[in-house]
């Protein structure tokens, strides 16, 4: 009597289960949402982290030019002021700022949202490679200076490869942050992956399941990306030194 | 090797500052080709500035330093081509941890020299022959004892071709063992003809293989002269002083 009460509840929960799958997911063909969204997040993902590590660099090698040398003053100063603004104010700010008024008359949501979040991530990049830069030994400047390479050249060939080495870990647990930072472009309208599951939630009414599985996706590739980072690490550390 | 070859360096009131502090308080002196010139003197003299000064890695802050005739001190000159004749060897070795010694002593002459990849690798490996670690090409630096390190630092510099290769305290970070095989490969140099400016607390080197010893103390050469007289009849106090308590 009574397990058969516990199997018809486990049994109608099943069933339940199995229909909210098939309404959440499959039912419309919504799981599209989510296909279409996690395109969206990853191209994203993948072209402001591009435009951050340029960014980063440039901004980089100009603020840590103007410590060790004293030149280039006013673009560090500049640069300075890119960053306290970027890391001084929320990145949904900033996205939508870049939207309603300085791309007000632009068409692509998603170039919008590459190049806020790209200035964003540059941002956060350019310290990271900074105090990479200022780690190396002043010896290595001395030494390619000495041998006759100039002072770019001797960053472009020695500082900034051993640099980019040695942050290359921390450079890739900002693009895991960046990653999960552009599940705020539905601000703007954006179709990516956050806003997918939030789509299948406001058709079905029910939030459980599209945001659990939203949550699952991204922690997936979270955790792919803290693998990768963590066999690179490895890598690196095994490679000469 | 002749002493009385063309001046290589013409130095001449050199002065430099470190804010109030006067480091290298007007000094003049000459380097000729084929010299080779030892400087001595005690801890925080000026020795490594004065040094650092000839290849302006320390930017004088008086005086003038020519270099084969050219003023290099004056702020027109490209600083880069006349560095590439003047080559340079530190006391902790500073090689490129990032490439192998191979790349490590190709690097400049590929890009500075627009060398082929080929021609500077057969050049680099003639010299690591010469040095005994031609089998060490491949290797990164760190998988190198200091004291190879420090042989290599010196084949990556003559690379370049120098005219003169400057050394400040090339063995003063070397364990006790590994002091001779680099003094050897400096002797072999000097005895090749290279023009050497040398900082260094080895004082059987000074006298066996320097032309001449320099005592730079206070920002000043006080005493130079032939390493017998040098060592055998000092005349400025502060050097009679500074011999008894080191040798
Ligand atoms: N970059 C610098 N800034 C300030 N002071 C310096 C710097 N480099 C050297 N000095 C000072 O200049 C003096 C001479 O230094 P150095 O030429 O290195 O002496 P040595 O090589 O004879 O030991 C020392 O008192 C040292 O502290
Ligand atoms: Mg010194």
């Amino acid at each position: 009597m009574l397990s058969g009460g516990l199997q018809n509840v486990c049994g109608s929960f099943l069933v339940d289960f199995k229909d909210s799958l098939y309404q959440n997911f499959i039912e419309d063909d919504r799981y599209m949402y989510l296909v279409s969204g996690l395109g969206t997040t990853l191209v994203i993902t993948l072209f402001a982290v591009l435009i951050g590590i340029v960014l980063g660099f440039l901004v980089a090698i100009v603020r840590s030019t103007y410590d060790k040398t004293g030149k280039l003053k006013v673009l560090s100063k500049i640069c300075g002021c890119y960053l306290t603004i970027i890391r001084g104010t929320p990145a949904v700010v900033q996205l939508l700022i870049m939207y309603y008024i300085v791309f007000v008359n632009f068409d692509s949501k998603i170039t919008v949202a590459i190049i806020a979040f790209g200035i964003n991530s540059g941002a956060y990049v350019a310290e990271i490679v900074r105090s990479g830069i200022m780690s190396i030994d002043k010896g290595q400047m001395e030494a390619g200076r000495s041998l006759g390479f100039g002072y770019a050249q001797t960053m472009w060939y020695i500082i900034i490869p051993q640099a980019f080495k040695n942050v290359l870990p921390a450079l890739a647990n900002e693009f895991i942050v960046l990653l999960k930072e552009t599940s705020i472009c539905g601000y703007i309208g954006l179709m990516d992956l956050t806003r997918g599951g939030d789509i299948i939630r406001s058709r079905t009414y029910e939030a459980f399941l599209p945001l659990f599985a939203v949550a699952l996706i991204y922690l997936l590739l979270v955790m792919i990306l803290t693998k990768l980072v963590s066999i690179l690490e490895r890598r690196l550390r095994t490679s000469e030194r | 090797m002749s002493v009385n070859g063309e001046i290589l360096f013409e130095i001449d009131n050199l002065c430099k500052a470190f804010g109030d502090m006067l480091v290298l308080d007007h000094i003049s002196t000459q380097i000729r080709k084929g010299e080779v010139v030892v400087i001595v003197g005690p801890s925080g003299s000026g020795k490594s500035t004065f040094l650092r000064s000839l290849n302006l890695l320390e930017e004088p802050t008086d005086g003038t330093i020519s270099f084969e005739g050219m003023n290099i001190t004056d702020p027109s000159v490209n600083i880069n081509t006349y560095r590439q004749k003047i080559g340079m060897v530190f006391q902790h070795f500073n090689l490129f941890p990032h490439k192998t010694i191979l790349e490590n002593m190709t690097l400049a002459p590929i890009k500075l020299l627009k060398l082929s990849k080929a021609e500077a690798e057969a050049e680099a490996m003639e010299l690591l022959k010469r040095v005994g670690l031609e089998e060490k090409a491949h290797a990164y630096p760190a998988q190198l004892s200091g004291g190879q390190k420090q042989r290599i630092a010196i084949v990556r510099s003559l690379c370049m071709h120098p005219d003169v290769i400057l050394f400040d305290e090339p063995t003063s970070a070397l364990d006790p063992e590994m002091v001779g095989e680099v003094l050897s490969v400096m002797s072999d140099l000097a005895r090749d003809g290279m023009t050497m400016v040398i900082v260094t607390h080895e004082m059987n080197f000074a006298r066996e293989v320097g032309t001449r010893v320099m005592f730079v103390d206070e920002g000043q050469i006080k005493e130079e002269n032939t390493p017998k007289e040098f060592f055998d009849a000092p005349k400025n106090p502060r050097l009679q002083e500074f011999l008894s308590k080191i040798l």
